[in-house]
């Protein structure tokens, strides 16, 4: 798993994943033809051993949450927008921009009213600082519109992993191991940018023009002490979760059976999830051109859009093997 | 609150390229390497290695001893009555009240923790082995329109070990923020625990500086447990060690955005002399007179009431010590991303050390 280490550490805010893409390129470019498109997303074309009856794309998305500078203070701190988190979850946290590390501060506990105490602080009061004293001084550093990641590496969590971007890292891991174990038949593998600002796929599913989409995803896991019942989404350790329904999607239900029974006979792991939120990628693909057939399949994930994120590397071969089963079963024609 | 320059005083007195000397006094330490060293090892109520750390350390230059969770270093002087110079070794931290059956932790505050920042926070869990922690979160559109901040009691956190967690982590185990020490521009660094590490760093370049000097009187160095929670190591060790005078060497609320500027000091210009009811006002007029006389860079902290440090407690221990308080300004206190700047460490040692050798 030491490609899935190295794509979580790499940076990629949503518009600035180049170093995402360089990466992915060059894991795959000696094993399919490989466009960039206009928007940036990786294309590439996946000879398998046998032609494909119908057309099948399969998508990962390379961008992560993080922070863009929108402004530099007198005194040096970099404002921030940021992008796909709210306050809770960046407060006291490290970040780099490039190979500058900064913090994002806060007040002292000492120093809060005992009504400040309970209220999250207002977005736009928080900064980077990167112990520099004047703009001057971090504009020799820092522009406004460079972008922030977490600084965090990933590691064992127990049984599981935690890292930064696992969202959606683990579909990219995915996409590059099956386009590496000779597949078995041809298909597009998109490695897309700006999903967390809703944009999606759109414009590589247009140039793929595809019958079938696959959509390899990370999605809220709330199976956690305090959260019961349909509210915990799906199952860390659970297997791939399949969502029937989203915010941005009402998967075909033809093709979501076949799919669910497609995992059982390969014995692969899966789980429906309890809940309608969020949405992903497969917004965007299923509605292009002529509309096309689309199912999506995702690591269940804790603590999705923070610096730590928690998934089970079980669910992680899940989807990857779902998805190549799933890809094979659509490029064959069998699926009705 | 009185600056630097206002006093006269407008000379930044060290220079990353060392061309005037990189201190007043010279020297070889290095305060970063230090301070990485210490804030990385750990420390809270018995657990850790930030004393061991700290010890050697302190071990090259003074005659040192543990005491309890405390290490105490003497360098002999001329006369048999002593200085203690203190800085607390704990920093906060957690302990565990419950682990439920499928392997979440719930945990209960060692001194003044802000719940706010804890979403997805990563932790360390000193249980049979140490393991890594991440506090759990739940994503907003599941709080069902609920905006309120979950409490330290409401918060669980998530070891990945499912219900292997009850044969590592036991009820009691302590808990600590996982951060590693990051530099930053020029002299500025983040770590977790630099409140009081920053003040330890201090005291062994006090230790550095005093070497193989002539000393007026006994130097004794205490690098305290407990401060966050009952300042109990520095109480009990001044009644052992029994001075007649002591400074604390603590960190202070540095500048930053939302802060009134009379509430904090400027980072990088310089350590704060305190002054306060609860200090020996002799002490603090003839620190702030050996820091003007040497031209070291410094500033004024005034504090109306206590000082919010062990200087509180070690006044009123047995017969009464003169106490007096230098302390480093630090942004962001009691976050994993506290934020000092190098420059004050020096500054603070500078003054303590001639504060000392005037004294004879």
């Amino acid at each position: 798993m030491e490609r899935l280490k190295t794509l979580c550490e790499l940076p990629g805010v949503s518009g600035r994943e180049d170093a995402v893409r360089e990466y992915i390129i060059g894991q795959i470019e000696d094993k399919a033809e490989v466009t960039v498109d206009r928007m940036g997303n990786v294309i590439a074309f996946v000879k398998g051993r046998k032609r494909a009856v119908k057309k099948v794309m399969a998508d990962a998305h390379m961008d992560e949450v993080g922070f863009y500078i929108t402004y530099i203070t007198n005194d040096g701190l970099l404002k921030f927008n940021a992008i796909g988190m709210n306050v809770s979850v960046i407060l006291g946290r490290r970040v780099k921009i490039g190979n500058v590390a900064g913090v994002i501060g806060m007040k002292p506990v000492h120093m809060l009213k005992e009504d400040a105490k309970d209220k999250m602080p207002e977005a736009d009061s928080l900064y980077i600082d990167i112990g520099v004293s004047s703009r001057e001084e971090a504009e020799t550093l820092v522009s406004q519109g460079d972008c922030a990641v977490f600084d965090e590496g990933y590691e064992v969590l127990g049984d599981l992993v935690v890292s930064k971007a696992l969202d959606d890292r683990v579909g990219c891991w995915a996409l590059i191991d099956i386009i590496s174990s000779e597949p078995e038949y041809d298909f597009y593998a998109t490695f897309s940018v700006k999903e967390e600002v809703g944009f999606g796929a759109r414009t590589a599913a247009y140039a793929v023009d595809p019958e079938f989409a696959v959509v390899l995803e990370s999605t809220t896991a709330a199976d956690i002490a305090g959260v019961e019942g349909e509210k915990r989404v799906c199952k860390v350790s659970g297997g791939a979760a399949i969502s029937f329904m989203d915010n941005g999607t009402l998967y075909e239900k033809k093709l979501l059976d076949q799919v669910l029974t497609l995992a059982k006979e390969k014995g692969i792991p899966c789980q429906l999830k309890s809940a309608v939120a969020g949405a992903n990628n497969a917004a965007g693909i299923h509605r292009t051109r002529c509309g096309v057939r689309t199912v999506a399949m995702s690591v269940p994930c804790r603590y999705i859009h923070s610096a730590a994120s928690v998934a089970s590397l079980d669910d992680v071969r899940a989807v990857r093997n779902l998805a190549e089963a799933t890809i094979n079963k659509m490029a064959s024609g069998e699926i009705e | 609150m009185h600056k630097a320059d206002e006093i006269g005083l407008t000379k930044r007195l060290y220079f990353n390229d060392g061309h005037e000397g990189s201190t007043l006094f010279g020297g070889i330490m290095d305060i970063k390497n230090v301070l990485k060293n210490l804030c990385e090892a750990d420390y809270m109520g018995g657990v850790g290695n930030a004393l061991a750390v700290a010890e050697k350390y302190l071990s090259q230059y003074a005659t040192v001893r543990r005491s309890a969770y405390n290490v105490i270093g003497k360098m002999e002087g001329k006369s048999q009555s002593a200085i203690l110079l203190d800085a607390h070794i704990d920093e906060i931290g957690m302990m565990v009240v419950a682990v439920t059956d499928d392997g979440f932790v719930k945990v209960t505050a060692s001194g003044g923790i802000d719940y706010r920042m804890l979403a997805g926070m990563k932790v360390k869990i000193y249980g049979k082995e140490t393991v890594t922690g991440v506090f759990c979160s739940v994503p907003p559109h599941l709080r069902g329109g609920d905006k309120s901040v979950p409490k330290l009691d409401e918060l669980y956190i998530d070891t990945g070990l499912s219900e292997k967690a009850k044969d590592v982590v036991s009820v009691g185990d302590r808990v600590m923020f996982k951060q590693t020490f990051q530099e930053l521009q020029g002299d500025f660094v983040t770590a977790k625990a630099l409140d009081d590490r920053a003040g330890v760093a201090v005291l062994l370049r006090v230790a550095e500086i005093l070497n193989g000097k002539e000393l007026p009187r006994d130097v004794y160095f205490l690098f305290s447990d407990q401060e966050e929670t009952t300042e109990a190591g520095a109480m009990t060790k001044t009644f052992e060690l029994g001075p007649e005078e002591a400074i604390v060497v603590d960190v202070t609320f540095g500048n930053a955005p939302d802060i009134a500027s009379d509430k904090a000091g400027v980072l990088g210009k310089g350590a704060m002399i305190g002054v306060s009811p609860s200090l020996d006002v002799n002490m603090c007029d003839s620190l702030k007179a050996v820091a003007k006389e040497k031209g070291i860079l410094h500033q004024i902290e005034v504090m109306g009431r206590k000082t919010g440090t062990n200087a509180d407690v070690m006044a009123s221990v047995g017969s009464g010590v003169k106490c007096s308080l230098v302390s480093v300004p630090l942004r962001n206190m009691h976050t994993p991303v506290e934020v000092v700047n190098t420059n004050d460490i020096e500054s603070a040692a500078d003054i303590i050390a001639e504060y000392i050798l005037s004294k004879m």
